[in-house]
């Protein structure tokens, strides 16, 4: 019997060896390319790898790449003997894999992270090291407290945003509007424009942040600055009027039409395409957009010199004043708890964030979270305008969505969602959130 | 369907009628083709466009200027030639592999005679109920402790080992319309059950073979999860994975990524058409069923 | 006869490679994630063993149901879709003129990645500049829906795009199934004065039995656990309503990083779907039977 099997086990053992020679196969070409290849760890003897992962590859974010090799190559140069290998993922692929790999326990020496709710559960399962001995004067006040948990940092900001509301100073001209003040012009604007037949504000409401962000600034400047941070940290209770009071101005916006037809549906790109075609005369979105009015190539000259920016306005007999911004930092450098390479990391970590701050604006359009000093520096108008109204600014509440604890973050988001498409009352959703907040809590 | 199909049954009663039946289904069948090859056109004129056409625009607008630089900084700065390279050697390696598992275990299940064949046809098609991210975790852990993170080995085995179940079950499925006759015939004569298998049984299922490898090669193609997990070096990765590196963090290359699409269509094309003929020429060689 | 087809070693030998990677890459992380379940973990932080508590937390959640549901109804949606494929295939594999043509040009969709399909049924259902809203304007309709944004219309919406994502899936083993049909059973028919409906219906149906029972478990599984293109186009949103139980496991375990829910949320997914394979195993069974 063996006999005849023997022609067919031959077979299959050429077979698995081929699949375990091209495996190898494969390995090899990683070595050949690469040589600071993980491999090398083993057989280190004076050579030492740091490992950075972020997330700007040369072909979404080429600036920012740019920065990031000539830090590499500078601290590689001022420290004989390490070498700092990368992983470069997109935005996407990053928080996934971030995932995966933390549940693993593999993470690199040194990678990026996002602040407030999201970096809790690494600080508080010591995943990151706390950085408080980094943290310099530099940084714009408040920035830092984005990546605190229970007191202390576990990351290093690279950016900071604030929200303005963007706007097509044509359209607004041709039908006699200006950049409002108050609410109540801010609603004379969507009255006039819906008359006119002209989306007044576009909005990626399938990602909710979009949303949330009007929400903000109304619970901002109806209640004042504390009321929805409060709420959040649990020293209020969401069921304040003010933040009721604010859902229901969303939703009257909401019922004026201020919104583009079917916001619930449409991707936050598929939104801004609406503003840049000038099919919408107003977008609410990060500074991280101010390059598309300003260098953008992709966008036409005189699209660009029609755009132009407005603070959010104030509400008649509200607490908030229109200097208060919805922002914060973006990702932030985090140091890996189980580096063996603690030290060493953490001065690159120090020696990016000085570097960045120096190069960023100028060089990638990105605002800093370190202060910058703008002279000498050739930007855009819009810049130095954002960069001042930052220096006047009186108040910068983190998002609302990064905030909060994971949990409460979904019920958020699938209640801003809710609430503009009339599914819900603002008693309602404050309920809900209330809810979902205490429950954390325990 | 049925409207096509009572319009046909009613040929016989005349030619006039006969004629505007098969008119009218003509129609629907162009109608249909050009509904199915449209995307392919609109994804071509996607990859032209920059940001702004792409979005807030009619979808059918053709390119306002033709931006071929999507594809050369795709070429250039999106490294495409080893994600290409990386692409083709995985999918064929565990194309082949998994048609040949496949067919062995199909074989043994559904031709042998023996107790336990439900059995193990039901082992084998639970595999294909698994939601792929519940096995993400556990599967990168052992890859880990085994030494096979970041190799294109753990991709390959886990593809051939995740679309088993499905080649399985639709190998299974012909092989039970499949004639008895010329095995029994061969066994008669005194042919070993290797030689049945391959030189009599393998060739019969043509074109199922050929049906499951196009599926397998658009499956293991196109296939991002995996490979964005396991796959850490930028010298390893495929062209799924290679599409995010135009994902930024606020801003979106999508004229990057429609290139990378129409690029990554073109081989799987080329390869379906050729594999796609295969199915009818088999019919010579397994005619014998019915 | 018997004796060459019932050899133990054969079997044992036919069966390893697919049983064994099946096992091994397949079965263990069902086996660790059905472990994780019984832990509440954030996937970064400590494990705390919790017992069944993530199980019968599932009893009781509203979202997990209201996923569920969705998640039967796009099993229902796609195992009625598998008429028009069924329809199309009997069609393109009767005497038509350039069938071969046809065919393949109504299999090219399948070759598209998620990602392309996805931005292709985003542009066709974009409320404003959108294909099929254009469309109806034109058409008189003034207020047409915003499809992938209300309540009412986004999982239907999506259900066709899906519908359309697997249309060469199946239309490729049904053709491929057909073409096995020996031409003298249909000649014979023909001969006979049967129409080409009956000849579909009574003849080439019930010969391709096998593998449309095939279909239907690979439809009804593969709707339980899918995730892609809901993922895309609308994250199971507005507000949950498009939540299947893919993305709701998904969200649970990678998003909000209750990792041990998560886990369980894909062992009762696997369970569910295993429950309903066996129950239509058994449906099919005693309709032979009788």
């Amino acid at each position: 019997m063996t006999k005849k099997h023997g022609f067919l086990l031959f077979v299959m053992a050429i077979l698995m060896a081929t699949l375990v020679a091209c495996g190898g196969n494969g390995d090899e070409d990683a070595n050949g390319d690469d040589t600071a290849d993980t491999n090398g760890d083993d057989e280190e003897v004076e050579e030492r790898v740091l490992e950075l992962s972020h997330l700007w590859p040369e072909g979404s974010s080429p600036q920012h790449h740019e920065i990031v090799s000539g830090i590499i190559e500078e601290f590689e140069a001022d420290n004989p003997g390490i070498t700092i290998e990368t992983d470069i993922y997109g935005n996407e692929q990053y928080r996934e894999n971030l995932s995966v790999i933390s549940a693993a326990n593999e993470l690199p020496d040194v990678g990026m992270t996002w602040g407030g709710g999201f970096i809790e559960p690494y600080a508080e399962g010591e995943m990151f090291t706390p950085l408080d001995d980094l943290v310099t004067d530099d940084f714009v006040p408040g920035t830092v407290d984005a990546f605190a948990v229970d007191g202390q940092t576990y990351a290093l900001p690279l950016e900071l945003n604030i929200a303005p509301v963007y706007y097509n100073t044509e359209m607004f001209e041709d039908h006699g509007l200006e950049a409002p003040e108050t609410l109540d012009d801010l609603k004379h604007i969507v009255e006039t424009l819906v008359d006119n037949d002209i989306t007044p504000a576009t909005l990626g409401n399938r990602e909710p942040w979009t949303g949330s962000m009007w929400y903000m600034y109304l619970a901002d400047r109806i209640g004042g600055p504390d009321v929805l941070t409060e709420a959040i940290n649990r020293e209020g209770s969401f069921e304040h009027d003010a933040l009721i009071e604010a859902a229901a101005e969303l939703q009257e916006l909401t019922d004026m039409d201020a919104f583009i037809n079917g916001f619930n549906g449409l991707g936050n790109d598929e939104a801004k395409g609406y503003f840049i075609n000038e099919q919408a005369a107003m977008y609410m979105m990060g500074t991280w957009d101010l390059p598309e009015w300003t260098t953008s190539e992709d966008n036409p000259q005189e699209f660009k010199d029609k755009i132009d920016y407005f603070k959010f306005p104030t509400v008649d007999g509200g607490d908030g004043d229109i200097d208060s911004f919805v922002g914060g930092p973006g990702v932030g450098l985090y140091v890996s708890e189980d580096s063996d390479m603690q030290e060493e990391a953490k001065a690159f970590v120090s020696h990016f964030v000085q570097r960045w701050g120096e190069l960023s604006v100028e060089e990638a359009g990105v605002i800093p979270a370190t202060a910058v000093d703008t002279d000498g520096m050739d930007l855009p108008d819009m810049y130095i305008d954002v960069l001042n109204d930052l220096n006047e600014a009186t108040n910068l509440t983190l998002y609302a969505d990064v905030q909060m604890g994971q949990d409460t973050e979904d019920v958020h988001l699938d209640m801003i969602q809710a609430l503009m498409a009339g599914e819900v009352t603002p008693e309602e959703f404050a309920e809900n959130h209330e809810e979902a907040l205490a429950q954390e809590e325990d | 369907m049925t409207l096509l199909s009572t319009v046909k049954t009613k040929q016989n009663d005349s030619s006039g009628l006969k004629r505007l039946g098969m008119g009218i289904m003509y129609l629907i069948l162009v109608g249909v083709a050009v509904f199915q090859l449209y995307p392919l056109l609109w994804l071509f004129f996607f990859s032209l466009k920059g940001n702004r056409e792409i979005f807030g625009q009619s979808p059918f607008a053709l390119p306002e200027d033709w931006l071929w630089e999507n594809y050369q900084r795709v070429w250039t700065v999106g490294n495409m030639d080893t994600y290409f390279f990386n692409s083709v050697f995985i999918t064929v390696t565990a194309v082949v592999l998994t048609l040949l598992f496949a067919s062995l275990a199909t074989f043994a299940i559904m031709r042998m005679k023996w107790k336990f064949s439900g059995i193990a046809l039901l082992f084998i098609m639970v595999g294909y109920m698994i939601p792929i991210h519940t096995a993400l975790v556990p599967l990168f852990s052992m890859f880990l402790r085994v030494g096979l993170l970041d190799n294109h080995l753990s991709i390959i085995l886990v593809y051939i080992a995740y679309h088993l179940p499905l080649t399985v079950m639709i190998l299974s499925g012909f092989y039970s319309q499949l004639s008895r006759e010329i095995e029994e015939a061969a066994i008669v004569d005194g042919a070993s059950i290797h030689r049945i298998f391959f030189q009599i049984t393998l060739p019969m299922t043509t074109p199922v073979l050929s049906t499951t490898m196009i599926i397998n090669m658009i499956y293991n193609w196109n296939e991002f999860v995996f490979a964005n997990t396991f796959l850490s070096s930028d010298s390893l990765r495929t062209l799924t994975v290679g599409i995010q590196s135009f994902v930024g963090q606020y801003l979106t290359d999508w004229g990057a990524i429609g290139a990378t699409l129409v690029i990554s269509i073109v081989p799987v094309l080329v390869a379906y058409l050729f594999l796609s003929n295969r199915i009818v020429e088999g019919v010579a060689a397994g005619s014998v069923k019915g | 006869m018997d004796k060459v087809m019932s050899n133990k070693w054969v079997i044992f030998l036919y069966l390893l490679p697919a049983t064994l990677m099946i096992g091994v890459l397949v079965y263990i992380p069902i086996a660790v994630s059905g472990y994780f379940g019984l832990f509440d973990w954030d996937g970064v932080g400590a494990m705390n063993f919790i017992g069944l508590q993530n199980y019968t937390e599932l009893l009781t959640d509203s979202t997990f149901w209201f996923s569920a549901r969705n998640s039967f109804y796009l099993a229902l949606f796609s195992t009625l879709a598998l008429v028009v494929y069924l329809g199309v295939a009997l069609v393109l594999s009767s005497k038509v003129k350039g069938r071969e043509l046809f065919r393949k040009i109504y299999l090219i969709p399948m070759l598209l990645s998620s990602v392309a399909i996805a931005q292709l049924w985003i542009r066709v259902y974009d409320p404003n500049n959108g294909f099929l809203n254009t469309f109806l304007r034109n058409i008189g309709f003034d207020n047409p829906p915003a499809w992938l944004a209300e309540r009412d219309t986004v999982l239907f919406a999506i259900f066709v795009a899906i519908v359309w994502q697997f249309a060469g899936f199946y239309i490729i083993i049904y053709t491929a199934a057909l073409k096995g049909i020996s031409e003298e059973l249909v000649e014979a028919a023909e001969i006979d004065g049967a129409s080409p409906l009956q000849i579909a219906t009574r003849i080439k149906v019930p010969l391709i039995s096998g593998v449309i029972k095939t279909t239907v478990v690979l439809a009804i599984v593969g709707s339980l656990k899918y995730f892609d293109l809901i993922w895309v186009m609308t994250g199971g949103g507005p507000n949950g309503a498009s939540e299947v139980l893919a993305s709701y496991m998904y969200k649970e375990a990678f998003n909000r990083n209750n990792f041990g829910y998560g886990s369980a949320i894909g062992f009762a997914l696997l369970i569910l779907a295993l429950l309903t394979t066996v129950v239509i195993q058994k449906i099919t069974k005693s309709k032979e039977s009788q």
